[in-house]
């Protein structure tokens, strides 16, 4: 009887992993066909899309000042979207400054009591400011009638802070999708991966869901052997060790996620070291100047970039069209691109912020506002 | 001197003697039986000698750091510019070879003279204006931190000249990269001067009492500048050995060292030469503390693990150290 019953057993099992073989090969393909429509829209060159309708800049911005605070003036990647808003803004008299701090939450909290005592229109708080961190400063500023707009900071999936007038989200999300589809792509439905990421960067959270979903959806062959994750302040001292020892534990992972891209120069020796440089694969996310000098080099992948030029005309359109009551868009709208072997060299030698995204959104933008 | 200890220690009994064998060894017995513990879980991954070339490789910057910090303590002063000398040096390489274009080599003359210069600064401020060495090297620390910012534009500065990261991880002897044998040459020379050389005893006498040192003759000032120059140079040096492992300058990465490299220090005088900074004892504690974490990273293990680790194997050590001695005073900090 229990032979019998085995015997059925087993040749239900046969049955049933004969016919469900194909039926997950064919959902691998599918995905990977999938996985790769997605990434095409991405590689190539980014078109200008309106954030909205067109509108009087100049008259709009007559009078108005803004202050920009980033999260550190030290980040070069913020500090660089300042001086070019700067700049944006004088196109149509909007006066932009800057509230140079070193990251401390007291200066930020400075920086807004500034922007209330000098009657500033608009504060903008810049990539990696959480609003919830200053809410007092924020409230009081509301009420002062000074509009504290944030730009570059939430997903779209977040909740925005109430005080807060409005929000050019950034889908980090998205990110997390492209760098999941890329690994698929590069590794033909089969990567094994290692992820670095910071849990204490608020976009890290929309990325990793990004990441995983689109795994899921994309790639049932593929996996995440290992998230290691890293303190920023412990980059430097944390990720070539942890990379080192997570590739040699498991020498199948084919592919090294290193969610931001100031990453890689931990990830990029750590692969020297151990011998595995060209044969696991790199793809990162920020466009970072000299990731992408990595990338002619050999050393990594692909780097999913933004135009800083382009964030900061989205950033004064996106703000001008709050202050005037003309409804700001849900989104800053900058499109991504992915640089790999085939185009960093667009974006120079050395690689610059702004090279290689082409310059659509100039005269786009110019033409939004009124100016020609 | 020498006669006075000896006679000392023959004194000794049998069971005291014993023990500060056991003292002097202890911490090279817990690394053995670390390696053996992760052998046991990772046979494959672990014990092989690929593992352990990489990690000899990868913290032969933190160990000329170490070695850059007991210099100048065993002397008696605190430098705590390191983690920023090794930045302002890695930085330096990074902006001058890659920005300006000027010959590797050259490059490298002049990071170690920053090295230099940085250690002559402090020394200034420390002996002749008599401001502790703390408040001195805390405020070069933040000095430097600014500068490199300034030059480096705060951006990491890829590219650097392939000659060097060849030179440091590019060749390799018995599969070890020529990092490790950077720090190794280091180690040695140090650990000659430290045991083998009047400058060895008098930088340890200025250190164990500086009154006492300069009525006996010694030229107090003259050394503790020498070592604070020396700290300087081999702090430089880390700087060169982390820019040829990264292939490039980091603005920022220098300072998280420094923590760690004090750890070390501070572990190291509690073996080899139990009671001192000792060269072979920091660097012994750093590869120490290396195959710690690089075994619990093995294990898929969470990184905040690894400063429990790094605080806990430091207080641990110490402590044993301690009670191995009879709770006598201790001579250090």
């Amino acid at each position: 009887m229990i032979r019998t019953v085995a015997g059925a057993a087993l040749m239900a099992a046969a049955v049933i992993s004969g016919m469900s073989m194909p039926a997950r090969a064919d959902a691998a393909a599918d995905g990977l066909a999938a996985a790769k429509e997605k990434l095409a829209k991405y590689a190539a060159k980014p078109v200008f899309v309106p954030p909205g309708e067109p509108f009087d800049a100049k008259a709009c911005a007559a009078g108005k000042k803004m202050l920009s605070i980033p999260n550190s003036s030290a980040n070069p990647f913020l500090k660089g979207i300042i001086d070019r808003m700067k700049k944006a803004g004088a196109e149509v008299g909007l006066e932009v400054t800057e509230w140079e701090n070193q990251g401390q939450p007291s200066q930020w909290v400075q920086g807004v009591e500034f922007a209330i005592r000098d009657k500033y229109d608009i504060v903008d708080l810049i990539s990696g400011i959480d609003p919830a961190t200053i809410e007092p400063q924020v409230k009081a500023a509301k009420e002062a009638g000074v509009k504290v707009m944030t730009s570059h900071f939430y997903d779209p999936s977040d909740t925005q802070n109430p005080f807060v007038s409005s929000s050019l989200t950034i889908g980090f999300g998205e990110v997390g999708t492209v760098l999941a589809n890329w690994a698929a792509v590069n590794t033909e439905g089969k990567a094994n991966i290692l992820v670095i990421k910071s849990d204490e960067v608020p976009p890290t959270k929309p990325l990793m869901e990004g990441l995983r979903s689109e795994l899921a959806a994309n790639c049932p062959n593929c996996k995440i052997v290992q998230e290691v994750n890293v303190g920023v302040t412990e980059w430097a001292t944390k990720i070539q060790p942890s990379v080192q020892s997570a590739v040699q534990a498991n020498p199948d992972i084919d592919v090294v996620i290193p969610i931001y891209d100031s990453m890689s120069q931990f990830v990029v020796p750590a692969l020297r070291l151990t011998g595995k440089t060209g044969t696991v694969k790199v793809a990162t996310f920020n466009g970072t100047p000299f990731v992408l000098d990595y990338i002619q080099q050999g050393l990594v992948d692909m780097d999913l970039g933004e135009s800083l030029d382009w964030i900061a005309y989205a950033t004064v359109d996106g703000h001008l069209r709050d202050l005037c009551g003309l409804g700001s868009p849900a989104a800053l709208n900058v499109p991504f691109y992915i640089f790999d072997k085939a185009n960093a060299a667009e974006a120079g030698t050395p690689a610059g912020y702004d090279q290689g995204y082409g310059d659509a959104y100039l005269s786009g933008f110019r033409t939004l506002w009124k100016l020609q | 001197m020498t006669e006075t200890v000896s006679t000392m220690t023959q004194a000794r009994p049998a069971g005291l003697h014993l023990g500060r064998l056991f003292e002097r060894i202890a911490l090279l017995v817990v690394w053995v039986g670390l390696i053996a513990i992760f052998g046991a879980l990772m046979p494959q991954s672990f014990l092989n000698w690929g593992n352990f070339s990489i990690i000899f490789a990868s913290y032969a910057p933190a160990a000329l750091l170490a070695l850059a910090i007991i210099v100048p303590l065993t002397a008696g002063d605190y430098d705590l510019s390191v983690g920023a000398t090794l930045t302002l040096s890695s930085a330096l390489i990074g902006v001058l070879n890659v920005w300006h274009h000027l010959p590797i080599g050259l490059v490298l003359v002049l990071a170690l003279a920053a090295g230099a210069v940085v250690g002559a600064v402090n020394a200034l401020f420390i002996i002749f204006f008599r401001i502790p060495s703390l408040v001195v090297t805390l405020g070069t620390t933040s000095l430097m931190t600014g500068i490199v910012q300034w030059m480096t534009n705060s951006s990491t500065i890829g590219g650097i000249d392939n000659a060097l990261v060849m030179a440091v991880v590019g060749g390799r002897l018995f599969g070890v990269p020529y990092a490790f044998y950077y720090a190794a040459a280091a180690v040695v020379v140090l650990g000659y001067v430290f045991d083998y050389t009047p400058l060895g005893r008098r930088l340890l006498f200025v250190g164990r009492g500086r009154e006492v040192a300069r009525l006996n003759g010694i030229a107090v000032d003259r050394v503790r500048f020498g070592a604070l120059i020396a700290s300087g140079v081999l702090a430089a040096a880390a700087g060169i050995v982390y820019a040829g492992v990264l292939g490039s300058a980091d603005p920022y990465s220098g300072l998280n060292f420094l923590l760690p490299a004090f750890a070390a220090a501070f572990l190291g005088a509690t073996t080899i030469l139990p009671g001192r900074f000792n060269p072979w004892g920091a660097v012994v504690a750093v590869y120490f503390l290396a195959t710690g974490i690089t075994g619990l990273t093995m294990l898929g293990i969470p990184l905040w693990v690894t400063n429990v680790f790094n605080g806990g194997a430091l207080i641990l050590a110490v402590t044993i150290s301690q009670l191995t001695r009879g709770r006598e005073a201790s001579d250090i900090g």
